[in-house]
This record gives structure tokens, C-alpha cells and sequence, in this order.
């Protein structure tokens, strides 16, 4: 289990003429819960599905578990992961939706109905997918995710659309997931998610990593790993609102103009 | 308060059409793809219309010595009538000039004749023939500007199948006595001419007569062709025929002389799109005359002449194919993504929503087809022309009609569609289900509507009753006539239904499936 | 490869489209072959008709059913962004094209199978009542004599179209975009051969997916054909394969 985690070396990938990903490099280590915030278009979605192997960088690599993903045998028993909730045919059952990827990994129904009533779907899983609300796409989605028992989770932000009590259990189980020994992934942009959650944070801002540290270290102003000295900080949010001033892509103009 | 309440409201709802209509516009037009989709299919619709109508080329093939055919290219010569339509006008007639006003009386005491019965396929000939006529052959007097095919003309006739008749000008067609003509039941025939109108009378004894009809012939001149006239047509199976009247009691008024008269084949070997047997001959009997005739006096109705249908049949498809799919993506993009649920937070009725996605999906594809049409009409008709292939002429109302009709097929055509994906919801269902429905029973007709063949299956002819490919009848512009024995079958070029008719038909299929998408659309949850 | 085929066969089983497409595709084979011979009587004149052929015409309808089936296979993940699930649970993405080429096949066989016995089951019992039979020119439908060829090289060829829709929506990715460019490429080249007339028009036969595939099922006249049945359906097997080859390749190529 030592192993059990992300280590991600100068990725870089273009879209046309924009730099979505410049240089990003982090490691998540297992036995935490790391953060991964960054405003709007900062990277957090593309990094993802770079690591997953579902886009291909232009340099760098991505490795878990020490290994691509793409030459995992069975992956989603060694790396679970939840990108987008609504992306499912929304005619099939959220039942048979994780069948199918059970049997991608020669899982059995066994498995299915465990995950269905971890995350407390058992009374609606044979109906059609397409009629869940979002908070349930999420648990379903989190379902698929815990599906294979994997040592290492990444979480494309989970707390979308979810009740307090959902966001309280998703926090909670990702806690007790991470005292296991696996490595969390977990994106937001509200940091006030995060807040009592994670143990590590990954600040990203156009593309690079802004700072990167544990979160008591980077609330106490000390050097984090990726350098950035920040001052001292009483919530996450004021520490995040320094960090990408002026990373942000999209960023409203400031309030109207008052009448002369 | 409430009175102008109520106009608010009268006043919001026609608003919230054009607001919606303004909506469902800018939502097409904005879509790359939809708009693309539309220029392409004008753009394919005239691209193949070009390559169809340059691919046809006329070749006439007449008997050569032996029977074998001899193909030469040019299309047979087809005369124009009065009206600018085109005719046929061939028969033998003995007569001589009538200058002034006159009477010609006389009387047929026989209409015989004989029908080709060779092969099919050989030329006919009066060596193989057994006893018969066609429905619509004629012995009888004829009053005619002169023996110019497609001369302006007035004539009092015998037929085998229909009676007497008066007819004028190829169209025009007035029933007198009926029953057949024979040695036991002879008719008395009369043709009176008198400043430019003529009369015409029949009668059974020559005592008594009836007055059938007159008609007033502007352009005729003060010395005009007069005389006793023979012709025969094709049977409906296609068959050559040589009619024999036997007229006598001949008289012309004033004591004017029928001896000077002479024979005439008129118009032999020009009318040459359908077959004759023969030119025709005449003898003097007793005090009488026998006169035989092969031909026809009436519009022409052929398959060898080509229409604006002859060449955009086939983009038709094409068309109809990129159409169908565009307008079912419409209907069904709005769901793949939830889009409907935010259309219907700003259209909340969701029947205005529904048709001003007709209204625009269906105005940008008749905008598309009738433009479309517009340009290939003219260049087809140019290139099939110049490819030696003879069109038949057309007035500006038909080529208007089937620009328009194709228009109003694709419009129809996509609005179906459009609710079709209303209904089914799936991309991959509404797009396969209008393609079966809408498309696939027009590339079936195509090939059986051009290709001449007697043998078409009438499950296809009934797909074009009362299928959605009903819609193709508004492309006829053959010309029919009630005058003229004639298949007018799929076979032919013919579509089963007048065009008005089958506009209705597919609008019917049309309004249907709307009305159900509509009722499904206020019944379902978004 | 196993696990994928499974995976790719559950999604495929429940999915409740392709019940449908599936009854679909056999009905409107199985009716348009009905329809047909039992509206041919007229043409008793034309002697020595194909009545084989004939009964089997349904699949010109009902290719296009099993291709929307294709279509929906793979387009659909792509339109639902769930292709991303698959990917990320089987990142060898060849074994899931070929996961899903091989259940495709499967059902297509099976339904093709049931429908090809169909239209010969109502072409041997309806044609002879409509004066399609021996005394008109008209062979009996049966299995002898090019039949057998006929019957199985129409399960054949259905199983290289839905395969060839399969490839082209991997292409594609987007179901409307992909059905579009089925249709296109199967019913148009006949009517531009049509069109064009002539040896252009005949060569356009011989190299057009649907034109040669069907070759397959000519029993009488075969000499005559623009092309011969089996280099026929070979030439549609080449059609499905390149398109397989560049749907392979731009699936390990493009991001998902």
C-alpha cells in the first residue's frame, strides 16, 4: 500500500491558442485528504482526465499507484474516480449503470448492491438514472467510484449539488477513506468545503501550481512546497483570494459604477 | 381594469409567439451546424439537379430496314397548339378551302378499323392487325386555320367510345349524341362556319338536329381549311390503330362542289412520339366517301417528354435526407442536455414553443428547397435541351407550382421530423424513423417514375396515396388529358395524386404528428 | 478482454433502446419483404424474376435500423460524456471497440438471422399465391441453387453494416452526425449511379458499400451484375475494415 499515490511532472497541454496546463507538477500522498482548488479554468478538470488517461498531455506525465494509468490492469480497482455525475445514459438504472462498469472489472452484482447501500441508494437504484436529481447523480457517482476498493480516489467536485447532510457525509467518508491508508484527490472551487477536511491543499491558478503544502502549514505562512511565501492567514479563503489574485480567467468587473 | 387586463393579455399571447419565434430564430442561427445544413441542402439540391439533368441525353430510335431499331439523337418533333401547349395533330383529311362562311353537312355510316397486334417491341405494321379501334378514334368534319400542325382548329366527330363530340382547339371537348356509329345507326354530322364562329350540330335522320356547341376562333383566317377528317389513336395497351369511316350524304351549302376535293395525310411523320399505322387513304364509293386515318387530334400526352420532375427527383432525395436530419436534431438536441427544461423557463407554453420551432425550422428549409428549385429549374431545363431532350412546355403557374412544391415538401418534410423527435426524444429513433418514413418511400418511387416500365407495383403506387411521398405530386407537370386514352401510371411519370392532393396528404401527415408531439409535449415532464 | 466484453454486453442488454431497435430492425425487414412480394403480382408479365432476391428486399429498410443500433452503441456515451467513465474503467480503449464490435455482431447476427428466415419463410408461402412462382419465370424461394448464398450473405452483410456504423460513429461521435453520414453513404452513391448512367454509373455500383454489399443476393442473372455476389460483400467488408482501421485510430489518438 505504500505506493497508494499521484505524482503528477511538468504537464503541459494547449487548447488553440490557450495554455491550459503549464508545468503542473504536485504529489498526493496516501493516508490524506489533499485538496485541489484553483478559480474557474485554472486546470483542476484537465489535470483529471490527464491522470485518468482520457486526454493526452503535450510533455510531463502523470503516474498512479507508480504506474500510468493507462497500463493499469483493472484500474478502478486501484484508482476510483468521479469526473462528471450527469455523464451516464440517462435510460439505464443507476443499478445496471455500475453493472456495466463492475463487469469492466470483473466485479459481480455483489459488489454493486454493497456500493449502492454505502452510499444510500438502495431504494432508487432500478430506477432510470436519467430522473435522479443532482445529488444523487453524486452519490451514484461516488458509487462507481468505490466500486473496485480502490487504494487511491479522485473526486472532480464531489459537494456539487448536494444537501448539508450529503456534503456532511461525503466529508466524513472521505476522512475514514483517508485513515485507510488511500490517497483523496478531492477538486472544489468553494473552499469552504474543504475547510475541515483536507489535510493537504494543491492551489492552482492558470494552468501551474500557485502553492502546495499541508493546511496548517500554509494558514501559518510558511514556505510551502512549492515555494510561494504567503503571510499569515485566518481562513482558507483569505489564503486562496491572495493566492490567485489576479489568476483568475474569468473574474467579474467590480460592481457597478456608482451615478455622478 | 378588467377590460384592459384582457387586451394585456390577448396582446402578450400574439407577442409571445413572435418572441418565442425571435427565440427558436436565434437559437437556429446561432448553431454553425444548422446553418450549414441548410445552405447544404440547397447547394446539393441544385449540384445534383445540375449532374441529373446533365446526364440525359435524347436519343429517338425509329425502324430501320429489317426491324432493327436505328438510334439517332434529337427528340421527336412535337407540336405546339394555340395555347402553347403541346399537341398532337395528325389524321388525313379530304377537303378543300372554305373562303367566307359555309356549311359542310354529312353523314357516317360506319367507323371500323383495324389495331396493330405484332410484337411489342417491333414497329407496327398493317400486316399484323386484328379488328378494333381505340376509345378515342375520329371520323368528321373539320374547319381548320390550314394543315400547319398545331393549327387552331373546330371539328364535329364521331368516336367508337365516347359518341359525338365537339372539339376545338385540342383541349376543348363538348358530348353530343351518344352510342356507337354504324351502318344501322348512322349520325348526321354538321360544321357551320359563320364570320369566326363555329357551330356544330349532330343529328340520327338528318331531319331533326341538335345544336352541341359553338366557339368563336379569333385568329382564323377568311379562307380556312374545310373538310371530312379520319384519325386513330393508341390504345391504352399501346397499340397503333387505323380508323375507316364511311361517310356519304356529303353536301356543302350554297351547292358548292366536293368534287374538287383532295386527300391529305396531315401532319405525317411529324407527330412521331407515339406510332401510327400508316398515313392514311381515301376512295370515292358510291355517292360517298371511305376514309381511313391513323393519329391523333387532341394534347400531346408522352413519356418522351421530360418536365423539371425528369431531373429533380433524385436531389429531391438528397435533399429530403440532409433536411430530415437536421430537423430531427432540433427536436432532439433540445433534450440531450436538458436545454428543453431552460426553453420551457422561457416559453412556458409549450405548444408556442413547439411551433415556432416549426415555424422556423420549416420556413428555413422552404426557403432553402424553393430557392433551390428556383435555380435548378432554369438549368435544367437549359441543360436537358441543349442534351437534346425535348421539354414540354410549361406556363409560368406550373413552374411556379413546382417550385413551390418543393419548398412546401421539405418545409412539410422537416416539421414532420421536427415532431417526430418531439415525440421519440432519441437521436438515433427519430432520425432512423424519419428516414423510413419520410425518405426511404421517395428513393423507392424515384427509379419506378422515370423508368417507363408498364409492370410498377402498386404498393408503391399506394405509398404514394397515402405515404408522406404523396408530397411528390406537387413535381407533376405531365400533362393529362380527358381526351386522351393513356396510362397515366407511376410507369408513365405519373404521380397517383393531383398535386393538391398530395400536398395534402403530407400535410396531414404533418399536422398529425405535430398535433401528437404538441399533446405529448403538454402531457410529459420536461 | 473478457471483462470488457462483458461490461460492453451489460451496457448494450440494459439498455432499453435496443430491445426496440433490434424487434425494429427484424419487423421491418421481415414487413417490407411481405409488402413487396405481395404487391408484385402485377409484374407476372416481366418473366424470370429474382423471387429470392425479392423477399429478402426488406433489408434495404432494415440495414438502416441495425446501423442506428451501431450508431447508439458508441456516439451515445460520447453525447452523454459517459465514454469518459468507460475510459477511465477500461483505458485500453481498443478492447472496448472491439468489446463492442463483437456483442454488436452478436445481436446482429442473431437478429439478422431471425429476420433473413423470416422473409424466405413468407416469400415460400405468400409468392406462389401472388403468380410469382415457376409457371411465371419465378423460382421458388428456397435455399438451392444461390439461395443459401443469398440467405447468409444478407446476415453477412447486416452484420458488416452495423459494423461499418459502428466504426463511423467512433469517427464521428455524435449520433445525429453519424446516422446522417450512414444514410448518406449507403442510399446516395445508387442514386448518383442512377444519375450518372452508363460505365461511370456501373463502376459507382461496383465500388458503393450498398449497391455491392446487396450483390450478395442475386440468385438469377448474376453473370449480368456489375458485380459478383461474394467480390461484392467483399468490397463492403473493405469499406467496414478501413473504417474500423481510422475509428481505432482516432480513438487512441483523440483526447476522450
Amino acid at each position: 500500500m505504500s505506493d497508494a499515490t499521484i505524482e503528477v511532472t511538468g504537464l503541459r497541454k494547449r487548447f488553440g491558442s490557450t495554455l491550459a496546463l503549464d508545468d503542473m507538477t504536485f504529489t498526493v500522498p496516501p493516508g490524506r485528504v489533499t485538496g485541489f482548488v484553483g478559480p474557474n479554468g485554472a486546470g483542476k478538470s484537465t489535470t483529471i482526465r490527464v491522470i485518468l488517461g482520457l486526454d493526452a498531455p503535450e510533455a510531463g506525465s502523470a503516474l498512479v499507484c507508480g504506474h500510468a494509468y493507462s497500463s493499469l490492469r483493472h484500474p478502478l480497482t486501484q484508482v476510483g474516480s468521479l469526473i462528471d455525475a450527469a455523464a451516464l445514459q440517462p435510460s439505464r438504472s443507476a443499478r445496471n449503470h455500475l453493472l456495466w462498469i463492475a463487469r469492466s472489472q470483473q466485479l459481480g452484482p455483489r459488489r454493486v448492491d454493497q456500493v449502492i447501500e454505502l452510499v444510500g441508494l438502495t431504494g432508487a437504484a432500478r430506477r432510470r438514472a436519467g430522473g435522479y436529481s443532482l445529488g444523487m447523480l453524486q452519490r451514484l457517482g461516488i458509487a462507481s467510484a468505490l466500486l473496485g476498493d480502490p487504494r487511491v480516489l479522485i473526486l472532480d467536485e464531489p459537494f456539487n449539488g448536494m444537501d448539508p447532510e450529503g456534503i456532511i457525509w461525503v466529508r466524513g467518508l472521505l476522512r475514514s477513506l483517508a485513515a485507510e491508508g488511500r490517497a483523496v484527490l478531492v477538486s472544489s472551487h468553494l473552499l469552504s468545503e474543504l475547510q475541515g477536511m483536507a489535510d493537504e491543499l494543491i492551489v492552482i491558478g492558470r494552468g501551474r501550481v500557485l502553492a502546495s503544502g499541508s493546511v496548517s502549514e500554509l494558514l501559518a505562512g510558511e514556505p510551502g512546497a512549492a515555494g510561494a511565501r504567503t503571510p499569515r492567514h485566518a481562513t482558507l479563503e483569505d489564503l486562496y483570494l491572495h493566492l490567485t489574485a489576479g489568476e483568475a480567467q474569468f473574474r467579474a468587473g467590480s460592481a457597478v459604477q456608482a451615478p455622478r | 381594469m378588467s377590460a384592459a387586463t384582457t387586451h394585456a393579455r390577448a396582446g402578450l399571447r400574439s407577442g409571445d409567439f413572435v418572441a418565442a419565434l425571435r427565440a427558436e430564430w436565434t437559437k437556429f442561427r446561432t448553431v454553425r451546424g444548422w446553418v450549414i445544413g441548410i445552405a447544404l441542402t440547397a447547394a446539393l439540391l441544385v449540384l445534383f439537379a445540375y449532374l441529373t439533368a446533365n446526364g440525359m441525353h435524347s436519343g429517338t430510335c425509329t425502324s430501320g430496314p429489317g426491324g432493327s431499331p436505328v438510334c439517332g439523337s434529337g427528340h421527336p418533333f412535337v407540336p405546339t397548339g394555340p395555347g402553347g401547349e403541346a399537341v398532337a395533330d395528325s389524321y388525313y383529311l379530304v377537303g378543300g378551302t372554305l373562303s367566307g362562311d359555309g356549311t359542310l353537312t354529312a353523314r357516317l355510316t360506319g367507323l371500323s378499323g383495324v389495331t396493330a397486334s405484332g410484337p411489342a417491341n417491333a414497329a407496327p405494321s398493317m400486316q399484323q392487325t386484328q379488328p378494333g379501334l381505340a376509345g378515342w378514334s375520329k371520323a368528321g368534319i373539320i374547319v381548320t386555320a390550314g394543315t400547319r400542325p398545331g393549327a387552331e382548329y373546330a371539328a364535329v366527330l364521331a368516336t367508337p367510345g365516347h359518341g359525338i363530340r365537339f372539339q376545338y382547339d385540342y383541349s376543348y371537348d363538348t358530348a353530343g349524341l351518344a352510342g356507337a356509329t354504324s351502318a344501322r345507326t348512322p349520325r348526321w354530322l354538321r360544321l357551320t362556319r359563320s364570320g369566326n364562329t363555329l357551330s356544330a350540330y349532330d343529328s340520327r335522320d338528318g331531319r331533326r338536329w341538335l345544336r352541341i356547341g359553338a366557339v368563336r376562333l379569333r385568329r382564323l383566317p377568311g379562307s380556312a381549311r374545310i373538310g371530312l377528317f379520319v384519325t386513330s389513336p393508341e390504345t391504352l395497351a399501346g397499340r397503333a390503330t387505323m380508323a375507316t369511316g364511311v361517310f356519304d350524304h356529303v353536301t356543302l351549302s350554297d351547292g358548292r362542289q366536293t368534287r374538287a376535293w383532295h386527300g391529305q395525310a396531315v401532319g405525317e411523320r411529324q407527330t412521331s412520339f407515339y406510332s401510327t399505322l400508316g398515313s392514311g387513304s381515301f376512295r370515292r364509293a358510291g355517292g360517298g366517301l371511305v376514309i381511313s386515318g391513323s393519329g391523333d387530334i387532341a394534347p400531346a400526352v408522352t413519356a418522351d417528354g421530360d418536365t423539371p420532375a425528369s431531373f429533380l427527383l433524385q436531389p429531391l432525395v438528397v435533399a429530403l435526407l440532409v433536411i430530415v436530419v437536421l430537423a430531427a436534431l432540433c427536436a432532439t438536441t433540445e433534450y440531450r442536455r436538458g436545454l428543453i427544461r431552460t426553453t420551457f423557463a422561457a416559453i412556458p407554453n409549450r405548444t408556442t414553443a413547439l411551433l415556432a420551432k416549426a415555424v422556423v425550422i420549416g420556413g428555413a428549409a422552404f426557403v432553402a428547397g424553393a430557392a433551390a428549385a428556383a435555380i435548378a429549374i432554369p438549368l435544367g431545363d437549359h441543360l436537358m435541351t441543349a442534351n437534346g431532350n425535348y421539354m414540354l412546355p410549361s406556363d409560368a403557374a406550373t413552374d411556379a407550382r413546382v417550385i413551390l412544391g418543393v419548398g412546401v415538401l421539405l418545409a412539410l418534410s422537416a416539421v414532420a421530423a421536427l415532431a417526430l423527435g418531439t415525440i421519440i426524444r432519441t437521436t438515433a429513433g427519430t432520425v432512423t424513423t424519419a428516414i423510413i418514413v419520410f425518405v426511404l418511400p421517395v428513393v423507392l418511387a424515384v427509379p419506378n417514375v422515370q423508368a417507363g416500365s408498364s409492370s410498377t407495383a402498386s404498393w408503391l403506387e399506394s405509398l404514394l396515396r397515402i405515404g408522406p411521398a404523396a408530397g411528390l405530386a406537387m413535381l407533376g407537370a405531365l400533362p393529362r388529358s380527358a381526351v386522351v386514352s393513356y396510362r397515366y401510371t407511376l410507369g408513365n411519370g405519373y404521380f397517383p395524386l393531383a398535386p393538391g392532393l398530395g400536398l395534402t396528404v403530407l400535410a396531414a401527415w404533418a399536422l398529425v404528428l405535430t398535433l401528437v408531439a404538441a399533446a405529448l409535449l403538454r402531457r410529459r415532464d420536461a | 478482454m473478457n471483462a470488457a466484453l462483458r461490461a460492453e454486453w451489460t451496457k448494450l442488454r440494459t439498455q432499453t433502446s435496443t430491445t426496440w431497435l433490434l424487434l425494429g430492425a427484424l419487423a421491418a425487414t421481415v414487413g417490407i419483404g411481405a409488402l413487396a412480394g405481395a404487391a408484385t403480382h402485377e409484374s407476372g408479365i416481366v418473366s424470370g424474376g429474382d423471387a429470392t432476391r425479392l423477399s429478402l428486399a426488406g433489408i434495404y429498410v432494415g440495414q438502416l435500423v441495425i446501423a442506428a443500433l451501431a450508431v447508439t452503441a458508441i456516439a451515445e456515451e460520447y453525447t452523454t460524456g459517459m465514454i469518459r467513465v468507460t475510459f477511465s474503467a477500461q483505458p485500453r480503449r481498443l478492447s472496448v471497440l472491439v468489446a463492442k464490435a463483437v456483442n454488436l455482431s452478436a445481436l446482429t447476427a442473431i437478429a439478422g438471422l431471425a429476420a433473413v428466415a423470416g422473409c424466405l419463410l413468407i416469400g415460400r408461402l405468400m409468392f406462389p399465391a401472388d403468380g410469382l412462382d415457376p409457371a411465371h419465370g419465378y423460382a421458388l424461394v428456397s435455399l438451392g441453387s444461390g439461395g443459401l448464398r443469398a440467405a447468409a450473405g444478407s446476415v453477412i452483410y447486416l452484420i458488416l453494416i452495423a459494423l461499418l456504423a459502428l466504426a463511423i460513429a467512433g469517427v464521428m461521435r455524435d449520433v445525429g452526425v453519424s446516422i446522417g453520414t450512414v444514410v448518406g453513404l449507403l442510399y446516395v452513391p445508387p442514386l448518383l449511379a442512377q444519375i450518372v448512367g452508363g460505365t461511370l454509373g456501373e463502376e459507382i455500383k461496383r465500388f458503393a458499400p450498398m449497391t455491392a454489399g446487396l450483390a450478395i443476393q442475386h440468385t438469377t442473372n448474376v453473370r449480368t451484375m456489375p458485380i459478383q455476389p461474394w467480390p461484392g460483400l467483399a468490397v463492403l467488408a473493405g469499406w467496414t475494415l478501413a473504417a474500423l482501421l481510422l475509428a481505432a485510430l482516432l480513438l487512441k489518438r483523440r483526447d476522450a
